[in-house]
């Protein structure tokens, strides 16, 4: 845990190596409380899984972490900041990046322009700066274009990359998610359901190269997914999620032998 | 052939092309707007009507007292022209994005119908403030650009009308070409991204409802701009011209001839008011037909504007795949 | 100005008619809007339609109630052809490009009066000459007012008793509410489009014919009158009925008490103005009970 403090983390020392936490957050939806006084840790450089059977809660979790649902009770904090109040670009912008369970990929564009929009700080993207500073502008993108082209090569999805995104597989999509996201250099990345859909082949591959980015950049990862044993080799922290509530927060072992957790997944937990 | 010979002159063909230019104007505006950003804008035909009043009244003094049809104004000043029209993009740009600002958080309807109540304010303000606007009457002498010069220096004795196409067609396509500039630009791709799902572009940093509004100010500023031209292109302009009509054929050109694309929106412009003419040619011999040109010109728009939406959903000039693609959902 | 009472109460008067017009036709605005999801430009012309096919009736002499009834109808008619004929080929499409179909609809609608109906026809007023009514406490009351007051009352309470206690009507306000959730019960929704459609041509027939009582007929009689309607659909909740007549009364009032203070060219953007107050601070709704 002591490892993180050589990375170059902003404001690393305020959050105590937690670089996303919730305090006692609850959200309901009419009578349905899906999130119920949850209260998580995501410890910085760490990869944390987020386990639980259906209707949990993980995607509203997501939801609240990134901003895209407001909390009726609780805190929010990314490294240390308080960011209950803060919208979801606002989020980003900080190093908070996510994806979505059901992908959101920009069908009537290219895969290449998907994965440019994830660049952060474009100066071409300011109107003045765009019509008067044209040589600044074309050095970044081409830079960026580099990027892109690496990450798509990696995830196997260079040659489509002219290709509109809506006419992608299912798996395809995920990819482009993933590396969309991965464009914009996050601090803490909240990957929901990466993996789903996309061909076994490239799974382990993924996984890899998100172990990779936790080693060379202190990269945060909170993932949800369905795939336990995959979770558990990875993750360095898991989070069993039930009915809106924690059942257990701990290393891969301890959570394997949780017995909540056991029966919540044995008994259904479909709401 | 009598209608072929009418169709030829030169000074029909020049208010033919002007119209296409302002209209094309017009249509690139609201194409910045619907094509690039997905917003609904009902207020167009509004904006335009802005951008052709300011550069009228910071052009043209008020009547002394005889003109007895124009009495009523008495706000105008004597600035060139070229201070009329960029008046009128900055005036209109600030409207726009005034209007806008109202509802940008809000969802994409919501624009709608906010963009319409603007446009009914703001036809209520130009008919009754009249010491502003001559309310119902016109605004009249309302200078040319470069009248006189023209004739003196090319001696070609064509009418004005003729050169003032030049000069149209010069901002048309300063326009164009930077317009094409900023769609292909990051600027241009956050703004398709908005389109497509602004929850993604959110999800990645930006903070959309600034780009909106950006988007907002540069269509509507366009559409001003379009208001000048327009107005220094008549001697008068009187408030009957501007009808909400207008904000709906210029939406149909823009579907027609292919959203997302600016020349097919200026394409689709040139493309109704052709049909325009085309009906004004046919004898009003023909029964049915011939009396009732003005109430048939919608109709066939409206019969075009459908079948185009369903059977050639991107337009004439639109990118078919591109379109296609876009309409699929996510996995 | 020197206000006295009887000329506000004859403002809030005028307001409670109006306002029960513009109740009346948001009422039907909402129901398509809530189930079919798009802002459908149309619908004025489904008003107009309704007016011209009284007058109409009217000219070749049918009695009054029979002329009533054919505009009534008609309009729900013009409503069922126009989703049958057009609409009913996007329903795969998104909101907007229904919108944009709706507008070339309008077009074509609005502009079929003026080339079918008779010039003579196209701006004549159809008044109900009627008994002259006293005035009660100072009240200027005219007869066609109070034909439209409670043609609009019996109206609106039918439809909410058809909504509230017909098996068709729950029905219609379930799917209004959530489709997806509608059709998992077993509700054949393909079948309730048509249904809702000929209600909300029907009530905007009524709500049409009415203007026509109140004020002049014309070919664009729906178009300007759709600003304070959707401006009552929006504020009262999209899809939530007696929202939709709150603020349509709430509206109509405001905007002839507003003559204490403003000019009467102004007068229009007061729907506009409590529409925009609204959106700002209560974007759900009045009740808080969009659907959308």
């Amino acid at each position: 845990m002591s490892d993180n403090q050589q990375f170059d983390q902003n404001g690393a020392s305020d959050s105590n190596g937690v670089i996303l936490e919730t305090k006692d957050v609850s959200k309901s939806f009419g009578g349905l409380v899906a999130v119920d006084n949850v209260s998580v840790k995501i410890n910085e450089g760490e990869i944390t899984g987020l386990i639980g059977p259906n209707g949990a809660g993980k995607s509203t979790l997501f939801n609240l972490l990134s901003g895209f649902l407001k909390v009726n009770q609780g805190q929010v904090l990314l490294n240390g900041q308080d960011v209950t109040d803060m919208r979801s670009d606002e989020r980003a912008r900080n190093g908070l990046i996510r994806t979505f369970q059901i992908t959101r990929e920009l069908s009537g564009m290219t895969v290449i322009e998907n994965m440019m929009l994830g660049a952060k700080n474009n100066p071409g993207e300011d109107v003045l700066a765009t019509l008067v500073k044209r040589d600044e502008v074309s050095q970044f993108e081409q830079e960026k274009r580099e990027r892109a082209q690496e990450l798509l090569k990696y995830l196997e999805l260079w040659d489509l990359r002219d290709e509109y995104a809506g006419n992608l597989s299912g798996g395809q999509r995920k990819l482009l998610e993933l590396g969309r996201s991965l464009m914009a250099d996050p601090e803490v990345l909240l990957l929901d359901e990466p993996m789903a859909g996309v061909n076994p082949d490239l799974t382990d591959h993924i996984l890899d190269r998100i172990m990779t980015l936790r080693e060379e950049k202190g990269m945060s990862f909170l993932i949800v997914e369905h795939d336990i044993q995959a979770i558990m080799n990875i993750s360095d922290t898991v989070i069993g999620m039930h009915q809106g509530k924690i059942l257990v927060s701990d290393e891969p072992e301890v959570v394997q032998e949780d017995e909540e957790l056991l029966k919540a997944y044995l008994g259904g937990g479909q709401v | 052939m009598g209608a072929v010979g009418t169709l030829l002159n030169p000074s029909l063909l020049a208010t033919t092309a002007i119209f296409i230019i302002i209209w094309g104007m017009l249509a690139i505006g609201l194409n910045m707007h619907w094509g690039e950003t997905g917003l609904l804008n009902f207020a167009h035909a509004a904006f335009f009507a802005v951008g052709a009043y300011t550069s009228a009244i910071l052009t043209t003094p008020p009547p002394e007292g005889g003109a007895i049809l124009e009495a009523t104004r008495t706000i105008g000043f004597d600035f060139p022209i070229v201070v009329g029209m960029v008046g009128a993009i900055v005036v209109t740009a600030v409207i726009g994005v005034a209007i806008g600002a109202t509802s940008i958080r809000l969802e994409d309807d919501y624009l709608a119908i906010v963009t319409l109540a603007g446009a009914e304010i703001i036809r209520l303000i130009i008919i009754n403030q009249g010491s502003l606007t001559a309310g119902t009457k016109p605004i009249k002498n309302i200078p040319r650009p470069l009248e006189g010069t023209f004739q003196e220096v090319l001696g070609l004795g064509l009418p004005y009308r003729v050169y003032y196409v030049g000069i149209a067609g010069i901002v048309l396509l300063g326009t164009l070409l930077i317009f094409r500039h900023l769609s292909n630009s990051p600027f241009g791709r956050v703004l398709n991204a908005i389109r497509e799902d602004e929850e993604v572009p959110k999800a990645l940093g930006r903070d959309t409802a600034r780009y909106k509004l950006k988007s907002f100010g540069l269509g509507a500023g366009v559409a001003g701009l379009a208001g000048a031209l327009f107005a220094h292109s008549q001697n008068a302009i009187i408030a009957s011209q501007f009808t909400a009509s207008l904000t709906f054929i210029i939406w149909a050109a823009v579907i027609i001839g292919g959203s997302g694309n600016y020349v097919g929106a200026v394409v689709g412009a040139g493309f109704i008011l052709g049909l325009q003419a085309l009906l004004r040619v046919v004898p009003s011999g023909i029964p049915v037909i011939g009396g009732n040109i003005a109430v048939l010109r919608p109709i066939i728009v409206g019969i075009l504007l459908i079948v185009i939406l369903y059977a050639r959903p991107q337009g004439l000039l639109g990118n078919k795949q591109q379109t296609l693609a876009g309409m699929k959902e996510g996995s | 100005m020197a206000l006295s009472l009887s000329t506000f109460l004859t403002f809030l008067w005028n307001g409670l008619v109006e306002g029960s017009l513009i109740a009346l036709a948001g009422l039907g605005l909402t129901l398509l809007f809530g189930l079919l999801n798009f802002i459908n430009i149309a619908y004025g012309e489904y008003m107009a339609w309704g007016a011209y096919f009284t007058l109409l009736s009217k000219v070749i002499g049918l009695p009054f109630v029979a002329a009533i009834l054919v505009g009534v109808i008609g309009g729900g008619v013009v409503a069922i052809a126009a989703d049958r004929i057009v609409f009913q080929n996007f329903s795969n499409r998104s909101p907007v490009v229904l919108l944009v179909v709706s507008i070339g609809v309008s077009f074509i609608l609005r502009n079929l009066i003026r080339l079918l109906v008779p010039s003579q026809y196209t701006t004549a007023l159809y008044g109900v000459e009627l008994l002259h009514v006293p005035n009660i406490a100072g009240i200027t009351i005219l007869g066609n007012q109070v034909v439209v007051l409670m043609l609009s009352v019996l109206t609106l309470s039918g439809v909410f008793l058809l909504l509230n206690r017909t098996r068709i009507g729950i029905a219609m306000r379930a799917a209004s509410d959530d489709t997806d959730l509608a059709r998992i019960r077993g509700i054949d929704t393909d079948r309730l489009v048509i249904y809702v459609t000929a209600l909300g041509g029907t009530v905007a027939g009524i709500a049409g014919i009415m203007l026509g009582l109140e004020s002049q007929v014309t070919p664009s009689l729906g178009f300007t009158f759709l600003i304070p309607v959707f401006a009552a659909v929006i504020l009262g909740g999209i899809g939530d009925p007696v929202g939709a007549v709150v603020a349509g009364l709430a509206i109509g009032i405001a905007q002839k008490v507003s003559l204490v203070i403003i000019p009467s060219e102004y007068t229009p953007a007061i729907a506009l103005l409590v529409l925009i107050i609204g959106l700002l601070t209560r974007p759900d709704g009045v009740f808080g009970e969009a659907t959308r």
